[in-house]
């Protein structure tokens, strides 16, 4: 049975956020919220920030002004997944997709083998991602679509109140990406987590994104799809007229997005 | 330190060589087997994230910590892995912060050691004339401290690894990925490079500075085409590993062959390497005739 969680994930507020590095400002005071239980979506052109902006949240640059998070349950530490872009690896190493699952969270060394609970439980979540089957494959003779699934499952194993994710989609197709985003927006309404996307294919972001930053090293626009993917604005931040996307595509057809229930 | 007779005396029993009744040629094989399991374990990461270059880098430092011993007038078994150490820690320290690429780093660091050694050595003939014992390595003159250091270092290694190898992993695939998901990523890179900066000193004693990156690659490559997962590939590099340390031994040892053990024992490394190779081209001919 699927079912629409109450939003239990993180909400994050930036306030004032400035990223310089070498010299150079890559992030300008930017201010910007991502709102409880929303997938939000950070838009903008090449060199605009928007990976920064995520490793800023993450601590790996470092920045001046504030970046607070919040969640529901404040009894216990926050849980970040990460997803990257794609896994710098050699790609004739002999690592399995299930031992890639369990690394983070077995003790004993792969050598002695995989415990059958983290087995069960790598299983169960390549299963939620749709790459059952995959467990014995080679990681490095993965799909760019199977590798996204894969990697999605290890954020998902953090069981996270905030699930980040770089350019999720770079290295597939349109029908792959869309199909990846379908999974993300079930995935975010049986759990709950706040979902937080770089992403570079607007008409996805119309489709799927609850909320939208609009970053050009400063915040341009930022709130629902339909009010911030406008002409004016994306033409102010990518320069040309964005053309492409369809105002029929602001329809989320996710429970989460409509606020319906839905059982099965 | 106490002698480890009872363990040198069965070696004759279970290798009834004739070479094997010496007290030396015992030691240096006691000194191998130590370090055929430090070498095989270190080095599938050694591989598996290339960090090649970083042993040779650390390799290179041990005749610059012998040179410094001599200056200081300190026991060069103390200063080689000491400097050793150093110089991993540094390198580590250095690549977390800076923007410089992670071979940059490396490079200049390597340089600057050598140059360091080279200058020490230039102005003294008698450490000049020791430096070939550092190029082929010395395996038969191995002490039996040498072995209690050897022991305890692979204690402390066997720990980490299995503690650890995981976490490695994961830190080896993608370190913010790791990090964000509670990994101690900072942790387990010092202690990494630490280890592996002193396996790296005690390998240049058995096989010399030519080589050392030859006994912590050969095992993990040739792992590799016998393996078909992470785990397995540890196993296969300590198989290898062990008899090629036992073998290269035996035949540098017999009239026939007297060649230099460390060339020795990474010539039969390369033999399984070869024998990997070869099956793995013969099951990739299977597959593509299925």
């Amino acid at each position: 049975m699927s079912y629409v969680r109450q939003p239990n994930g993180a909400a994050v507020t930036f306030e004032n956020v400035t990223v310089a590095l070498g010299g150079n400002t890559i992030l300008e005071s930017i201010s910007a919220r991502i709102p409880q239980g929303s997938c939000t979506a950070i838009v903008g052109p090449n060199g605009a920030g928007k990976t920064t902006m995520l490793l800023a949240l993450l601590g790996e640059v470092p920045y001046t002004g504030g970046i607070q998070i919040s969640r529901a349950d404040e009894g216990r530490h926050l849980r970040i997944g990460y997803v990257p872009q794609r896994l710098q690896f050699d790609r004739g190493m002999p690592l399995t997709v299930l031992e890639f699952m369990v690394m983070g969270w077995q003790r004993s060394p792969l050598w002695f083998g995989v415990r059958r609970s983290y087995r069960e439980r790598a299983l169960e979540l390549l299963a939620s991602v749709k790459a059952d089957g995959l467990e014995r494959r080679r990681i490095g003779a993965l799909s760019g679509g199977e590798m996204q699934r894969m990697l999605l499952a290890l954020a998902l194993g953090q069981v996270p109140d905030l699930l980040v994710l770089d350019e999720p989609a770079s290295g597939v197709d349109f029908q792959g990406e869309h199909v990846f985003c379908e999974l993300l927006d079930k995935l975010r309404c049986e759990r709950g987590f706040t979902q937080l996307m770089v992403s570079h294919d607007l008409p996805t972001v119309t489709h799927h994104a609850t909320h939208v930053i609009c970053l050009n090293r400063k915040v341009a626009a930022e709130g629902s799809p339909r009010e911030v993917l406008t002409a004016e604005t994306l033409t102010a931040i990518f320069g040309i007229h964005m053309g492409l996307v369809d105002s029929r595509a602001f329809s989320c057809s996710s429970p989460c997005c409509t606020g319906k229930s839905s059982h099965a | 330190m106490p002698e480890l007779n009872v363990l040198y005396d069965i070696i004759p029993k279970l290798l009834p060589f004739e070479c094997m009744q010496m007290r030396f040629m015992q030691l240096a094989l006691v000194g191998l087997l130590l370090l055929a399991p430090m070498v095989a374990l270190m080095g599938v990461q050694v591989v598996n994230f290339r960090m090649a270059f970083f042993a040779d880098a650390i390799s290179h430092s041990a005749f610059t910590g012998v040179a410094l011993g001599l200056i200081l007038a300190i026991n060069p078994h103390w200063t080689m892995p000491a400097f050793g150490l150093l110089v991993g820690l540094a390198i580590v320290a250095g690549q977390r912060r800076s923007a410089l690429s992670t071979d940059t780093v490396i490079g200049v660091f390597f340089s600057g050691v050598v140059a360091f050694g080279l200058a020490v050595v230039s102005r003294d003939k008698n450490v000049a004339r020791d430096i070939q014992r550092f190029l082929y390595g010395d395996i038969l003159t191995i002490e039996n401290g040498d072995i209690w250091a050897m022991i305890a270092l692979l204690a402390v290694l066997t720990f980490f690894q299995i503690y650890g190898y995981n976490r490695m992993l994961y830190i080896g695939l993608h370190p913010v990925v790791a990090k964000v998901h509670r990994v101690r990523v900072a942790a387990y890179q010092y202690i990494y490079a630490g280890l592996l900066s002193l396996v790296v000193i005690f390998s240049v004693w058995a096989v010399g500075v030519l080589l050392v990156t030859a006994m912590l690659i050969v095992p993990a490559a040739t792992a590799r085409n016998f393996s078909r997962s992470a785990g397995g590939m540890v196993w296969w590099a300590l198989l290898v590993s062990a008899t090629s340390v036992v073998i290269g031994l035996l035949i540098s040892a017999q009239d026939w062959a007297r060649t230099a053990t460390g060339a020795t024992v990474i010539l039969v490394a390369f033999g399984w390497f070869l024998i990997g190779s070869g099956l793995g081209l013969f099951n990739g001919e299977l597959n593509v005739h299925k």
